[in-house]
């Protein structure tokens, strides 16, 4: 059998694209408003949600037939808020300046739909090797498009990349100026919804 | 076992697990943590006065080395005067200088002002004439992120550089944070006063500069010193000091 037809494959490429979980299931659109305004941010917080995403899912598939199911979700939710808090401190000790410059937004992975999403629905309900995958999928599917939309936002409203300036200045002598608004958080709105739109158009296609 | 037992003890074991896991990473990344913090002070007391490099990376032995060759501390009361430190005077001011050659170059204040969100967190080095801004930084502060948090940013911590807290006839005046460019906004007399805004954050520039202004009029009198060319050494042997933490 080939390797792109195993579960294990399947369950690590479906959300990359076919399931996005941006593009078609609309969750995490909040946090992807906030980190994507820097190329750099946005590529160290899809690293950080793919480990919170990942290891989530693996304890939970591992615990999924202890948790008695009336107190579920609270139990999900504190494994998640552990791992969040681990990986903030973690950044906090060994990558000082990205953590600086991250501030707020790896504490709210807690509040990442993403996360409690993939816990209920899939974590709950396959096993642990599986459950893995599928949080490193999701992990990546989101990361994929916080870099899409970091890197028109940084493009066009900062005229950099990784924050290298990457507009020529005669550009800027003939008259051409930064997107202000693309700093601002309606743009990735406007930006996510045109990815969107371009990714069913080719979905629809093929 | 009733399941609404079970659920509890499940509920007590969960919570004990996260509790203690938690616990030794906190406890056992402090130390790292708190290294971090001390060095991103000292380097920016470094960056305030000009000594190292901004897109250069330094080591934190480097760091650490530079700080202890370069800066001294001392404390002055609320009438400029060099004090030592606990003397029970009404306030103590520390003030953080560089010394080059035996002479004093640049003097460096700690900056705790009100922000948009809370407190804004840096240090603002004064050259030893008293007047002219050598350089302002940023450590901690909670403005928003491509907002007022901007104020982090080198862009804006440049346009400091070479501006006076003084105006034309040398009278204290402080400096300001326009709102837009300064070169749209303010008139020409007035711009070595003002640096520029940013962009959707007017309220951050207008905290932070009239927190500027506070501190600086605090440390009016030693500024005096400096101006009238009181002050260009230091008498005894000031040790090198540890970077206070802010409160």
């Amino acid at each position: 059998m080939k390797i792109t037809h195993t579960r294990h494959f399947k369950a690590f490429s479906e959300p990359l694209i076919n399931s996005n979980p941006v593009f078609i299931q609309m969750l995490g659109i909040c946090s992807a408003l906030a980190v994507t305004v820097q190329l750099k941010t946005a590529i160290v917080m899809g690293l950080s949600l793919t480990f919170v995403l990942a290891f989530s899912n693996l304890i939970i598939s591992m615990l999924r037939k202890v948790i008695p199911r009336n107190i579920r979700m609270i139990v999900e939710l504190s494994v998640i808020a552990t791992l969040v808090i681990l990986a903030d401190e973690v950044l906090r000790a060994f990558l000082y300046d990205i953590s600086k410059q991250l501030s707020v937004f790896v504490g709210l992975i807690i509040t990442n739909c993403i996360v409690m999403g993939r816990a209920e629905t899939f974590a709950l309900g396959n096993p642990p090797s599986l459950s893995f995958l599928d949080g490193l999928g999701n992990g990546a599917g989101y990361g994929s498009v916080l870099v899409a939309v970091a890197f028109i936002r940084e493009l066009l409203g900062s005229g950099k990349l990784f924050g290298f300036g990457v507009i020529p200045n005669s550009f800027y002598n003939a008259g051409y100026e930064n997107m202000g608004f693309m700093l601002l958080a309606p743009a990735a709105f406007i930006i996510i919804g045109l990815l969107v739109w371009l990714q069913k158009t080719i979905a629809h296609s093929s | 076992m009733s399941d609404q037992l079970r659920s509890f003890l499940f509920a007590a074991a969960t919570c004990l697990v996260c509790t203690i896991s938690l616990t030794a990473a906190s406890t056992g990344l402090k130390g790292f943590q708190q290294k971090n913090m001390a060095v991103d002070r000292q380097k920016n007391i470094l960056k305030a006065a000009g000594l190292i490099d901004e897109n250069a990376g330094y080591t934190y032995e480097q760091i650490n080395q530079l700080y202890a060759d370069n800066i001294k501390c001392i404390w002055v009361d609320s009438k400029g005067s060099i004090i030592e430190k606990g003397q029970k005077a009404k306030r103590e001011l520390p003030i953080y200088i560089y010394i080059k050659n035996g002479r004093i170059e640049s003097y460096i204040l700690p900056i705790n002002s009100r922000g948009l969100w809370g407190r804004i967190f840096g240090y603002l080095a004064l050259k030893n004439d008293g007047s002219t801004i050598a350089g302002f930084t940023v450590y901690k502060h909670s403005e928003t992120p491509g907002l007022g948090g901007e104020v982090e940013k080198r862009w804006f911590q440049k346009n400091f550089e070479g501006k006076k807290v003084v105006d034309r006839t040398g009278s204290f005046l402080s400096i300001s944070i326009a709102k837009g460019d300064v070169k749209d906004t303010v008139p020409k007399d007035k711009r070595i006063n003002y640096v520029d805004g940013i962009s959707g954050a007017t309220l951050t520039g207008k905290y932070l500069s009239s927190g500027l202004k506070d501190i600086l009029l605090e440390y009016e009198p030693v500024s005096l010193k400096f101006r009238t060319k009181k002050l260009l050494r230091l008498t005894a042997g000031q040790k090198s000091c540890p970077v206070r933490k802010d409160k």
